[in-house]
């Protein structure tokens, strides 16, 4: 795990002093709301409709267990004892009042993290595939990548009022998991020809308003490259970037006004004359960084553990489990586990302090201490021996932290909407419930297989909901909570923006409609390994719309 | 976020978030603020809203309250329902947390 040094701890520890210094400033009316709140939301503190949220930052997902547990102690100091787990892999606390909240940062400081670059237009925490280092299928740890674009950005002077926030996602592997084609820069990293390891440089993706699916500017960039390339990037984004119109001012609207061969042109043209520069990387760098990220201490497994066959053969729902909530680990013997957060009426990402207390006491345990947090809402354990699958599936279910659901339609993404944040138009949790509920049979759920739900009470996007297999969108129709239903998206390397199959629905009509359309689905698929999505692309959206209106 | 409609002459409360808690608070007929819409001074006309609203700007300004403004209510129920949803919601706190006991 990536520790802190000397810098990060002082950085970290000033800004705390600092912000309990401001909030005392705004409470004896030196300083007005309106001054306050910038300085507010740099410390990563929003006002929400019933009280402040506090974003805390998870640098690539990762966590410790020591981190975990210090999380549930803020959350029942601070909050009610909850944390809510988000699509930008941070963490929200609910219930924050401004009078506790630079103790709470303190409390932060001490389990090295902070809620610093959550907010603001600023280069936003570095995301990326949340089996980083474990996955079989990838070519290189990203998250080195991730923490080398940290410390290059954070704070970074020049890139701290840019038009608009900006996010980077970072996948190590060909099967994208980290959805970098919908962040304004997305780097995959893959082999040339030569057997080198670079990055695929895809930029302009988005969400929101107006969403775009990221476009490449560069097939393969070396490695050493990486910074002086990105902030090349960065800087003809700074400089043409619109600023009139804060809804035309991500990247992805500059990339799509003047075209990616433009874009293409001034940035190269920048990177030529930066990029034996200051910022290319030298080896002895990057290797003191992969280090931090070194393998935990793997043992030496063969074959297939006789406890893991037995209990397959003989525990049902651990069976049901393992095939679900597992995923293929890189080393013989092991294995990674996704703890779903999205046990079917529960809110999606929220877990109890109890819960993450439990998880936290499991990956000391069962996985080096370690734990990971998915865009998906989910948490993981990342280094499981096979042998010991059984075992952590029971302590898991002891908390309802077994829910044989990952990547199944109840699985799903939803943002706080309307029952938490000030922007929405409706609500995404209790529909979210609502619709998994109608999964709760397990049979029907998985011979559904793989279906991606992705909720957003608003069109800021912030649940992914045009990128679900299904996605829906909260509008707000003469007052009441109405819901458009899109098909076809995809967060993946075949990323996809999805279709609207027709008019908004109420509440009920749109959680019949997504039965409707699985129903559909299954009447129409040419087989049960043909996916949702896959029977989708294949018959296109005239069945559906034609299932749901013929009812509704 | 659903536009605030424009107020015309119908009941109508001021409410806010409290500055140090963030909480939602409704401005009092004693001119302080409560957690509860049931203590909420209705009023009943246009003018009669802009006298509230002028005396909890006064408030925000002393840094009780961040950000006060206007709502229409129901106010033939007790307590007074809000007619906007999302207000309701803010008046009655997340419909997800109740059905959750506290941790
Ligand atoms: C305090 C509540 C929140 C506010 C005020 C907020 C605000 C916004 C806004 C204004 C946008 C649109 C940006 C644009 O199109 O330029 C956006 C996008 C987004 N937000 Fe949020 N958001 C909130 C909560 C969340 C949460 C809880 C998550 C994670 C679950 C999240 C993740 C995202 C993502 C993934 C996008 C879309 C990607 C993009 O284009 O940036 N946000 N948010
Ligand atoms: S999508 Fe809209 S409703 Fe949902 S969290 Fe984002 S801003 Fe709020």
């Amino acid at each position: 795990m990536y520790e802190y040094d000397d810098i990060d701890q002082t950085l970290v520890d000033e800004r705390v002093a600092q912000f309990r210094d401001q909030v005392a400033r705004r409470l004896s009316g030196e300083i007005s709301e309106d001054e306050f709140k910038p300085l507010r939301l740099q410390n990563g503190l929003y006002l929400q409709l019933h009280a402040y949220m506090l974003r805390i930052a998870i640098p690539y997902g990762t966590l410790s267990s020591r981190q975990l547990r210090g999380l549930a102690q803020i959350g029942c100091t601070y909050d009610r004892g909850w944390g809510h787990f988000t699509t930008r892999q941070n963490l929200q606390y609910n219930w924050i009042k401004l009078e506790e909240t630079a103790d709470a940062l303190a409390d932060l400081a001490k389990i090295q993290m902070h809620a610093i670059q959550t907010s603001g237009n600023c280069i936003r925490n570095t995301t990326t595939d949340q089996f980083a280092g474990a996955a079989h299928d990838e070519i290189e740890d990203p998250r080195v990548w991730c923490e080398i674009i940290r410390q290059w950005s954070t704070f970074h002077p020049e890139f701290s009022f840019l038009p608009r926030k900006f996010k980077i996602a970072v996948t190590g592997s060909p099967n994208d998991r980290a959805a970098v084609r919908v962040h304004d820069i997305g780097l995959r990293m893959h082999k040339n020809a030569a057997g080198e390891i670079g990055f695929e440089v895809i930029v302009g993706g988005g969400l929101g308003r107006t969403p775009f699916i990221g476009k490449t500017i560069r097939d393969f960039l070396p490695k050493q490259d990486l910074l002086s390339y990105l902030e090349a990037i960065l800087r003809v984004y700074n400089q043409f970037g619109r600023r009139d119109n804060l809804y035309k001012a991500r990247i992805k609207i500059l990339v799509h006004e003047i075209g990616i061969e433009a874009m293409r042109e001034k940035v190269e043209a920048e990177f030529a004359a930066s990029k034996d520069g200051a910022l290319k990387l030298p080896q002895d760098a990057i290797d003191q960084i992969a280090a931090q990220f070194a393998p935990p201490a793997f043992e030496k497994l063969s074959g297939i553990s006789a406890e893991y066959a037995n209990a397959f053969r003989t525990d049902f729902e651990f069976g049901l489990w393992a095939r679900r909530n597992t995923f293929k680990h890189k080393q013989p013997g092991y294995s990674i586990v996704t703890i779903s957060l999205k046990k079917e009426g529960a809110p999606p990402g929220d877990a109890s302090a109890e819960q993450m207390n439990a998880v936290a006491d499991i990956a000391d345990r069962y996985s080096f201490g370690e734990i990971r947090v998915t865009h998906e809402q989910n948490l993981v354990l990342a280094h499981v021996k096979q042998s010991d699958l059984p075992a952590v599936f029971k302590a898991l279910k002891a908390y309802d932290l077994a829910t044989p659901n990952v990547g199944l339609a109840s699985d799903i993404i939803a943002c706080p909407g309307l029952d938490y944040c000030a922007l929405a138009n409706a609500r995404s949790i209790p529909i979210a419930q609502q619709i998994a509920l109608r999964f709760k049979n397990w049979e029907r759920a998985h011979d559904i297989g793989e279906l991606k739900i992705k909720i957003s009470g608003c069109i800021n996007a912030c649940g992914h909901h045009h990128v679900g297999h299904i996605g829906i969108l909260g509008v707000d129709k003469a007052g009441e909570e109405f819901y458009q239903i899109t098909l076809g998206g995809a967060a993946d390397e075949q990323a996809a923006i999805g279709d609207l199959i027709g008019p908004a629905l109420n509440t009920r009509d749109a959680v019949d409609a997504i039965d409707t359309l699985v129903e559909t689905y299954l009447r129409l698929r040419n087989s049960s390994d043909e996916r949702f999505l896959d029977t989708y692309r294949r018959v296109g959206l005239a069945p559906f719309k034609e299932a749901v209106y013929a009812v509704a | 976020m659903a536009k605030a409609p424009k107020l015309n002459s119908q009941p109508q409360v001021v409410t806010a978030n409290h500055l140090l808690s963030g909480d939602v608070v409704y401005l009092t007929k004693a001119a302080s603020w409560s957690r509860r819409i049931a203590d909420a001074a209705v009023v009943a006309n246009v003018e009669a809203g802009a006298a509230l609203l002028a005396e909890a700007e006064t408030q925000a300004k002393k840094n009780i309250v961040i950000a006060p403004y206007l709502i229409p209510v129901d106010a033939s129920v007790t307590p007074p329902k809000p007619i906007q949803y999302r207000e309701v919601l803010r008046a009655e706190g997340p419909s997800t947390e109740k059905a959750r006991p506290a941790a």
